[in-house]
């Protein structure tokens, strides 16, 4: 009961904050009510999905301060659980998605074990290391359809298909993804002020202070990223269900875990608005130059080299991101 | 028996020995001040026994437990808190969410951990401050907040790191009566590393003093002043010179 209590509870925001939240949300809202493309309507998806990419990666990345490299292997733990189950026995979303965050769990407590023993960069090193194989290997699977991936024919079934999550129309994927953002809001509030909460950004600021306040900083680390994990995993199986076609390259690869880590260092770090910020920029600035520059064959690749840019920004400037840049005016403000 | 019973306690860093065979023990409620000169191993000895450097020989026995081999946290967990000389937080917690870090620790409720916090930033003087981030506070303050952190664990035994190095007399006053009030009044046995001698010698029940690594001397402030050993190693004449004839 206390733990909704304190999910609900945005009262440390000031009010100007939470108004436009409530303004960002209300348009959210009403969003597909209004006239507009196919486009906007999948840029639109794509970006509440990178938000909720975004907050699982900020538990572990952004209040903890481990900067994880590989969490794309779990969008493709939870994907191809889904999508595997799915067209093999026609075992629907809502029982196939939990089975996911199940393997991801299991298997980020088995690599998280050793990773958490490394620290700094030789820590994001080993998620790329790991992420990278997992990829490799499902290449190589036939039962997952190797390296051409797997493709859930709409046909066989009847949309809108709640049950399974099969649509015809994108606004019925807006509709569910657009819940699963408002709990990731709810969730994230409630995690920022827990214990484990605090345990991190104490093991964040100083792992031996944090280890004689009696905070048993590996199990904490290794707890988070398995939350971190789950979150990625649930939107890595509405994935699978939303693009019906996966394969290792878009599930797994080092640019989608990149992109994800992107979001919240972009937004701000150990924010709860951060990494919403960071896909609200960096989705549509994504999915548009694809549109203008993609077309012309010399750029491709030039969504890369803006994103290198927006790190090397970030790290040099403000390694707070967008939230920390607004903090710092207003605290000179306030002044 | 002792609260705290460090027995033949050894620490090598390779080939260099921090602290040779130290045997001391500790009742409960008592203050134990430990000097020193620089380099002799004091903060290597709370380092060993707050389980943060693993041992190389001898045992530590806490409230009746060997907790020789126990990790940081499991002995944080038993009772046993630490301050650290130096405290930097990097600036994403404030002073209550430090405190409540400590608090954490002996539940998962949060108006809990809030209202325990909030109780020692009172006692600490630092009701006014809660919601400013460490880094921007001046240095005792800072102090402080090491302290109301560690307090906040609830601890049955306190280790004090140099909570007075840098601090003005006026400063130095303050934190003496806090550590009083610590001592005193929340029923906590402490053990201070300290080189400002007018509080060691002011507060300690006993002092112990440290010089290379081993043990020199053991006893109370005015036999330690005394002592010709200690004197040597590390008082020097002059603060002899300067005291004789207080206190008498």
């Amino acid at each position: 009961m206390e733990a909704l209590k304190n999910a609900v509870d945005f009262s440390d925001f000031p009010r100007s904050d939470l108004i436009i939240a409530i303004l960002v949300g209300a348009a959210l809202l009403i969003f597909p009510l209004f006239p507009h493309s196919a486009f906007a309507m999948a840029t639109m998806i794509q970006f509440f999905i990178f938000s909720l990419y975004g907050m699982g990666w900020n538990t572990i990345g952004g209040y903890g301060g481990q900067v994880d490299l590989g969490k794309a292997q779990y969008v493709g733990i939870g994907a191809y659980t889904t999508a595997v189950m799915l067209i093999r026995w026609d075992i629907p979303f809502w029982f196939s998605m939990p089975v996911g965050v199940l393997f991801s769990v299991t298997w980020s407590f088995i690599i998280g074990y050793p990773l958490f023993r490394l620290k700094g960069h030789y820590f994001a090193i080993a998620t790329i290391a790991t992420s990278l194989v997992l990829k490799d290997l499902f290449e190589v699977w036939g039962f997952v359809g190797a390296a051409r991936g797997l493709e859930i024919s709409p046909i066989k079934y009847a949309p809108p298909d709640f049950l399974r999550l099969i649509f015809r129309q994108d606004v019925y994927y807006y509709y569910v993804i657009f819940v699963f953002f408002l709990i990731g809001i709810l969730y994230i509030n409630w995690f920022r002020k827990s214990r484990l909460g605090f345990q991190l950004r104490a093991i964040k600021d100083n792992e031996s202070v944090a280890q004689s306040l009696g905070i048993n900083v590996h199990w904490a680390k290794i707890k988070t990223y398995a939350i971190a994990t789950a979150f990625v995993s649930v939107v890595g199986s509405f994935h699978a269900c939303y693009i019906k076609n996966i394969e290792p390259e878009d599930t797994m690869s080092l640019n989608l875990s990149i992109l994800i880590a992107l979001m919240a260092m972009l937004g701000g770090a150990g924010s709860l608005w951060g990494p919403i910020i960071g896909a609200g920029v960096l989705i549509p600035l994504k999915s548009y130059l694809k549109e203008w520059l993609g077309a012309s064959a010399g750029l491709v690749g030039i969504d890369l080299v803006i994103y290198a840019a927006i790190i090397m920004v970030i790290s040099a400037a403000e390694p707070r991101g967008i939230w920390g840049l607004v903090e710092k005016i207003r605290r000179r403000r306030s002044r | 028996m002792p609260l705290l019973d460090v027995r033949n306690l050894t620490k090598d860093f390779g080939g260099l020995r921090a602290n040779d065979a130290i045997s001391f023990a500790l009742d409960k409620d008592e203050l134990l001040g430990v000097i020193g000169p620089n380099g002799a191993g004091k903060t290597t000895l709370f380092n060993c026994i707050a389980g943060l450097h693993p041992v190389t020989n001898g045992h530590i026995i806490f409230d009746g437990e060997d907790i020789t081999r126990l990790p940081a946290y499991e002995v944080a967990r038993r009772g046993l808190a630490r301050t650290f000389q130096v405290y930097v937080a990097s600036g994403d917690l404030n002073v209550l969410e430090n405190v409540m870090v400590g608090a954490f620790m002996r539940t998962r409720e949060r108006a809990k951990t809030r209202r325990r916090a909030e109780e020692i930033l009172e006692r600490l003087n630092l009701r006014e401050v809660a919601g400013t981030m460490v880094s921007e506070l001046p240095v005792a303050a800072q102090k402080r907040v090491s302290m109301a952190t560690a307090l906040g664990t609830s601890p049955k035994m306190l280790l004090l790191d140099e909570v007075a190095a840098g601090l003005n007399p006026g400063e130095i006053e303050e934190i003496l009566a806090i550590i009083r009030s610590v001592h005193r009044d929340m029923g906590i046995t402490v053990m201070l590393i300290e080189h400002v001698m007018e509080l060691v010698m002011n507060i300690s029940d006993r002092i112990i003093v440290l010089d290379y690594g081993r043990k020199i001397a053991d006893g109370l402030p005015r036999q330690i002043a005394d002592d010709p050993k200690v004197i040597k190693a590390y008082l020097g004449e002059r603060y002899v010179h300067e005291h004789s004839g207080e206190e008498t």
